[in-house]
């Protein structure tokens, strides 16, 4: 026979749908249908609310790339390496991973960072079309000119190594620049799509650790 | 990278440590986020914001609660601040937890007994439901029965006491069971209304 009332069991319902032992709790919900209803509702709404996050998307890679550059900015982050964003995985990533962070791309640093900043922006600027191509126009051309520097100090490098290496690395450099005139192409048709600008970003910061890593093989030679 | 080496390196203002600090928690303070406002731009937003708290704070970061509980407590103060300032009232957090039924035992509201929402629930509705939640109800229903923290830790999240979470829920449980109650009710009306439109149609 239930000895629990209505209001004790209302006052312990939370603990008996979360599982809890609660005595008399069962009695009470077997023979009020008004209680067991609301039992069942809360249970289900509880389940229900488990699976709210599954359906949620990854948050944008651009918020790291806002946050770090705020933290540069502030002069919070001590070493200023090039960033690593969630990217692709690139091709070479393998290549040349046994090799450490090279001192060499320190020359391309701040322009990464300087192109990361401008490519991203901020996390949600107002979608102006016009506004986005001229910011990543000048970025690109800048960061252009920098990495065709860089390229000039690698290839002198690829002297070094064995004619099939020099070969690999050539069709890799090239792989690379295709990958930027794509991501270039998409960029001035999409200035606004945050995707485009990240892929794009992606694809310099590619370029610039391979020719900062072939020039680290080169000069360890 | 260990998470309490991380917080090390971060104090000290090393790079690395902070991506890798933000790689560990950025899903969950997003999701937390999205839950609170239902939009993923304001959501990217926001979690944004509760990063930059993160690190320019984390120096001051002690260890006496749990790195996420802390991270969490900034993350749920960047929304509720936000969700201040959109509503144009300034308010406290208690008030934004509704304390004039702080003391008060639950609710004696069992709510229409015909309809049972077993089955006739999903993510969309139950989201539209804790939308209308007020900011402090929704806050504990999303730390606990989304995101599956303890009353202990909410109280601490929260700055409230353990009592208060558990009341604070169960209460946003039974407004959720009211306002999913009248979409349900909502629901059969648009129904009856269409069946009897069509029916009406062919006569």
């Amino acid at each position: 026979m239930s000895t629990m009332n209505c209001t004790d069991f209302l006052n312990h319902i939370d603990e008996w749908i979360e599982g809890q032992e609660v005595p008399g709790a069962r009695d009470h919900s077997r023979t009020c249908a008004q209680c067991r209803g609301l039992a069942e509702d809360l249970g289900t709404i509880r389940l229900a609310a488990v699976t709210l996050p599954e359906a949620d998307a990854d948050p944008s890679p651009h918020i790291w790339t806002a946050v770090r550059s705020q933290l540069e900015q502030e002069g919070l982050i001590r070493n200023g390496v090039a960033l690593q964003l969630p990217h692709r995985a690139g091709w070479f990533d393998s290549i040349f991973s046994f090799v450490p962070r090279p001192a060499f791309a320190a020359a391309y640093v701040g322009a990464l960072v300087i192109a990361g900043f401008v490519l991203s922006g901020p996390v949600h600027m107002p979608t102006d079309q016009d506004r986005w191509r001229e910011r990543t126009q000048r970025t690109s051309a800048e960061l252009n000119a920098q990495l065709e520097a860089a390229e000039k100090t690698a290839m002198a490098s690829l002297t070094t190594f064995s004619p099939d290496v020099t070969a690999d690395l050539r069709q890799n450099l090239s792989i690379v620049d295709n990958d930027i005139a794509l991501c270039e192409k998409s960029v001035q048709e999409s200035p606004e799509s945050e995707i485009a600008r990240d892929y794009l970003y992606n694809a310099y910061q590619q370029k610039a650790n391979l020719l900062a890593q072939i020039s680290e093989r080169g000069e360890g030679r | 990278m260990p998470e309490a080496e991380a917080i090390r390196l971060a104090q000290q203002g090393d790079a690395g440590a902070f991506e890798r600090l933000y790689q560990l928690h950025n899903r969950r303070v997003y999701s937390l986020c999205l839950r609170m406002v239902s939009n993923t731009a304001e959501a990217e937003d926001l979690t944004q914001e509760a990063f930059l708290q993160l690190f320019r704070k984390i120096a001051t970061f002690r260890g006496e609660s749990a790195f996420s509980t802390w991270l969490h407590r900034l993350a749920v103060n960047v929304v509720l601040m936000k969700l201040r300032r959109k509503s144009g009232t300034e308010t406290s957090l208690e008030q934004v937890t509704e304390p004039d039924e702080e003391s008060g035992s639950p609710r004696r509201d069992f709510g229409g007994p015909d309809i049972r929402l077993s089955g006739s629930i999903d993510r969309v509705n139950l989201q539209r439901a804790v939308d209308q939640l007020p900011p402090g109800y929704k806050a504990v229903f999303v730390l606990h029965d989304v995101q599956g923290y303890e009353h202990n830790e909410i109280a601490e999240i929260m700055g409230c006491s353990i009592g208060n979470s558990k009341s604070q829920l169960h209460k946003a449980r039974m407004r959720l069971r009211g306002l999913l109650h009248e979409a349900v009710r909502e629901k059969a009306r648009e129904e009856r209304k269409a069946a009897g439109t069509s029916s009406g149609g062919e006569d």
